[in-house]
């Protein structure tokens, strides 16, 4: 069927778009261990650089080409030196959101240098086109495939056969013992940076190029796509990037061939999690890799938390619970509201992610699983609201550990990832399953919230009821901290090695916290969603996981108290930066920056 | 024939009328004292930034005149833009801090209807008059009688493109593309009802999500349906990134792309992929309306580069609101009921703009048929569909 050969060609020119991401993507994390968010943007960097040489300098394309590799091997340089370099030996977490930042703050200068509006990029290749089957291939289409290969090829080689080659590998194997043997792992690090990022720049040109199109919001997409192949081909493993990009490509193309196109998504980030769970080191990877060894005592933060008194705590608690008493104002309360319910998604991550280690990259489809719960609970099935509320927290807990419990063997960065495509999965199935969730309308109508038939119309009675909601979850969570299982559970952050030979079933505990966790997002979801009346598949996106993660950053892992004042910081530091929109996400990248480099262990300290 | 010289006679009039009072300085100099503020709630960054951006663009346009020429009874009339990102959560705490600034009376926004409909029962019990100018949902002006919208519902326009499509075209299996989102749900929905009605078989339909770029394969599913024309419902970013890959697939069908792609951009970045493609405008750059001609004029003056749809729908948005508190008052209440007295605003998009009571629109949606000719968009007259 002449159909299926054009689906296969499809697939293929779009994998080769992915590879072009997927192989400086796979060089990062080769040697530094390092998932680039950043990657994205320089990749957008790259085809406004291409697009200024173009139309106003009127550049011949292989100059054009020069100019975007130029100028996006500095910027590599730049983010290694002055965004991850002062973050080595910190906490894995430290560098992955360090250039989730350098992200914001490189989509958002483009924003304001360029405008949001979409720009065409001229290509001067020839624009006559041959058939291939019933479709056909231009001459584009051509120089990506061949750039793709050739830069797989070349480094390659470069790792295999040449002196800084071995020297890149052996950091990426044991930095310390690499620099032990005299590699200066710095400049190593400085080159891989610089190779990969003018890699990145030049897909963005070659892709403007393709598509005619460049805007600084594709970064998010075009980083997404380059993880997916990457990991499925093999994290570290360039060959494999080329190989996991084809088939990315191959089975978008297919899916939507059988399914159509509003499944496309789904079908990518299943495969993914697919691999993940059965071959995490990546399907043309081999099976003999050894994980690193993790050392006993690294991930301890360099500093001991803050004692926040019990008797402050309580008095912290009152204070807020007279708030509306002493400061009327709708705006304020809607304001503290929203930060309530996000200290509970805090409260979750930070069990979750602090106490346990497990980073979450996904956490807002536990929102969004809690959301639709109550929703379609009270619309469809007449529940009351303060019913629907805990059945939320329940089925989110039961949904979302069922979800993520084949990733729990997973380590390191493989769980973040694994979580990241569970949260888009968990989105796009909401999407799609119209039948019940109503697809891309949403839900509107959902019943104001409600306890006990008396309903809480007013911003004075939902503010004391988040906030109530908070104080008891947050009561809990200390409890448990403080418990014996509280200290199993930070075994198993701190040394699951360890933890296991004392006969700790590391699986059950990890799942045990995760779903106590998930029954707070869960129940914030579900308040959010009465709170609001109308939710779709984008009210709990993934940006609310990335400020959920910043959240527990900012307040120190592990810390229910941080957690709380992160929340507070991060829903007041928008609203007063609001009125300067423009700059706002700008802002909020700087923050996150100084941070992570200032304060890792979060402004009450890492418990 | 009586009518026309009255037209002539009432112009004359006003000129003379114009002529008499500029001397006098007393309502023609520039406006001064406290301003009054209108909210605006739109997005300023995240993927739909480029609209917010238009937006300030056409209101901008819209003060000078308006200040230039008095403001409002001496005041200026002035707006507070805040960023929600077109996202519900967000677009409810702008609701909540407008209607809690006395100083802000009405609102305008927000871009998408969902963040607008998470919004509209905090304008609703506050009895601040949220006017949503881009809000095409049908259900949105029935979150109360606040919520007004000069907007043509999608249950009007849709009908218009689905006539433009199987009557004047003569498609009759057609197969369609549509952003998987609210707009994008509701309108694919209404055109296949309509097309249906009017007599056409709708063969296939494929849903994408806004940040699609590929659509090869979603062209290659859709053309083993053997359609015989495409419907696009959507923005003209992806709009124009389908042209292109339909010329790329290899696929020639004639095309109707919803009243959304009407922009410069679409020509810029769809290059002759989109030359023949057919589409609709309330707001045309070659009518000859004064109106229009004036619009344009002024705004390539201070912007250097045509008008789009989004710019002109913020420029009208701002007339009219000016015209509502010049002939009724500045409070908010007041801004209600003018609203519904209004009669004849001038209108790039409608000529006149008067509402209907029932349902808070504006009443008698006219749509241009255009097709894109020699890189730019023209006037359908009628003749062969064969792109």
């Amino acid at each position: 069927m002449s159909s299926w050969f054009d689906y296969t060609l499809n697939g293929i020119i779009i994998g080769n778009i992915y590879a072009l991401l997927a192989v400086g993507l796979a060089l990062i994390f080769g040697v530094a261990r390092l998932i680039n968010f950043a990657h994205g943007s320089v990749y957008v960097v790259g085809a406004y650089a291409g697009f200024v040489a173009v139309t106003q300098f009127g550049t011949p394309l292989p100059l054009t080409i020069l100019i975007a590799v130029a100028v996006g091997a500095l910027l590599g340089l730049g983010i290694e030196r002055f965004g991850l370099r002062p973050l080595q030996g910190y906490a894995h977490i430290a560098p992955l959101l360090a250039t989730i930042g350098i992200s914001f703050v490189l989509d958002q200068l483009v924003q304001l240098t360029f405008s949001p509006d979409p720009r065409a990029v001229p290509s001067e290749l020839l624009q006559s086109r041959f058939q291939v089957g019933s479709g056909t291939i231009g001459a584009l289409d051509i120089l990506i495939a061949a750039i793709g290969l050739a830069s797989a090829g070349l480094l390659y080689s470069f790792l295999r056969f040449t002196r800084l080659g071995w020297a890149v590998r052996a950091t990426a194997q044991d930095r310390d013992a690499a620099q032990q043997m005299g590699v200066n792992v710095d400049a190593i690090n400085r080159t891989v940076f610089a190779i990969a990022s003018g890699l990145g720049a030049l897909s963005g040109l070659l892709v403007g190029m393709y598509y005619n199109y460049i805007d600084p919001s594709m970064s998010f997409q075009a980083t997404l796509k380059g993880v997916v192949a990457q990991v499925v081909g093999g994290v570290g493993n360039v060959p494999g990037a080329i190989a996991g990009s084809l088939l990315l490509g191959l089975v978008e193309s297919y899916g939507i061939a059988l399914f159509g196109t509003s499944y496309r998504n789904l079908f990518a980030f299943i495969l993914l999690v697919a691999v993940l769970v059965l071959r995490p080191n990546g399907l043309f990877a081999s099976g003999r890799q050894t994980p690193p060894e993790p050392m006993t005592g690294t991930f301890i933060a360099p500093s001991r938390p803050v004692r926040v008194p019990h008797r402050v705590l309580i008095a912290l608690a009152l204070a807020a619970a007279l708030l509306p008493v002493v400061l009327p104002d709708p705006y304020v309360l809607q304001t503290l509201t929203n930060a309530w319910l996000y200290g509970l998604l805090g409260l979750s991550l930070t069990l979750i992610a602090g106490t346990v280690g497990l980073i979450s990259l996904g956490h807002a489809a536990l929102l969004a699983i809690g959301g639709y719960a109550s929703a379609l609970l009270s619309i469809n099935l007449g529940v009351p609201v303060g019913v629907s509320l805990l059945c939320a927290g329940l089925i989110a807990a039961a949904i979302g550990t069922a979800l993520v419990f084949p990733s729990f063997r997973l380590r390191g960065h493989y769980l973040s990832i694994a979580t990241l495509a569970i949260g888009e999965i968990v989105s796009l199935v909401i999407l799609n399953w119209e039948g019940l969730t109503r697809g891309p309308i949403g839900i509107s109508g959902i019943p104001p919230l409600s306890i006990f038939g008396i309903e809480l119309d007013s911003n004075r009675s939902v503010y004391w009821f988040a906030l109530a909601v908070l104080v008891v979850l947050a009561a809990l969570q200390l409890r448990l901290l403080g418990s014996h299982l509280g200290r199993v559970l930070r075994a198993v952050r701190d040394d699951d090695i360890a933890a296991r030979s004392y006969g700790i079933g590391l699986d059950r505990y990890k799942a045990l916290a995760f779903a106590v966790g998930s029954f707070a997002a869960g129940i914030s979801g579900g308040i959010t969603s009465h709170l609001y009346s109308y939710i779709n598949h984008e009210t709990f996106n993934s940006q609310l996981s990335i400020l959920a993660l910043t959240i527990v950053i900012l307040g120190g892992m592990g810390n229910v108290a941080g957690a709380i004042v992160g929340s507070v910081l991060l829903v007041g530091l928008p609203e007063v930066f609001r009125i300067a929109a423009e700059y706002r996400m700008l802002i909020y990248g700087l923050v996150l920056l100084l941070l992570i480099r200032f304060r890792p262990q979060g402004l009450l300290g890492t418990v | 024939m009586l009518t026309l010289p009255r037209r002539h006679l009432l112009a004359g009039a006003a000129a003379l009328a114009g002529l008499a009072i500029a001397p006098a300085g007393t309502r023609a100099g520039p406006a001064k004292g406290d301003p009054v503020y209108l909210g605006v709630s739109g997005p300023l960054t995240g993927p739909n930034a480029q609209y917010g951006a238009q937006w300030k663009q056409g209101f901008d346009l819209a003060l000078d005149e308006i200040n230039g020429s008095g403001g409002i009874d001496g005041r200026p009339l002035a707006y507070i833009f805040e960023d929600s990102q077109s996202d519900p959560r967000q677009s409810v705490a702008v609701a909540q801090k407008f209607v809690a600034d006395k100083r802000i009376v009405a609102e305008l926004g927000d871009f998408s209807s969902p963040a607008s409909m998470a919004a509209s029962p905090i304008y609703q019990r506050a009895k601040l008059v949220q006017f949503g100018f881009t809000n095409s949902h049908p259900d949105f002006t029935k979150g109360g009688d606040y919520m007004w919208s000069n907007s043509v519902s999608q249950a009007d326009e849709q009908p218009l493109s689905a006539a433009l499509a199987v009557k004047r075209l003569g498609l009759k299996r057609i197969a369609v593309l549509h952003l998987n989102t609210d707009w994008g749900r509701t309108s694919k929905d209404i055109f296949v009802k309509a097309a249906k009605e009017d007599g056409a078989e709708v063969v296939a339909t494929e849903g994408y999500m806004p940040d699609e770029k590929d659509f090869r394969s979603t062209i290659v599913r859709v053309r083993d349906a053997k359609p015989d024309g495409l419907m696009l419902i959507s923005y003209y970013s992806d709009a124009a990134l389908i042209a292109r890959q339909l010329q790329q697939v290899g696929v020639k069908l004639p095309t109707v792309a919803a009243s959304s792609v009407y922009s410069p951009k679409f020509i810029e970045l769809g290059g002759d992929a989109v030359e023949g493609i057919f589409t609709a405008s309330r707001y045309f750059p070659d009518d000859p309306r004064p109106e229009v001609r004036a619009f344009i004029a002024k705004f390539k003056a201070r912007y250097d580069k045509e008008p789009d749809a989004f710019n002109a729908y913020a420029y009208d948005t701002m007339i009219l609101m000016a015209q509502v508190m010049r002939e009724s008052g500045t409070d908010r209440k007041a801004i209600h009921d003018g609203l519904a007295r209004v009669k004849d605003v001038p209108s790039v998009i409608f000529g006149k703009a008067t509402f209907d009571p029932n349902t808070r629109r504006v009443r008698g949606a006219m749509n241009v048929d255009l097709v894109v000719k020699n890189g730019r968009f023209a006037i359908y007259e009628g003749g062969s569909a064969i792109r």
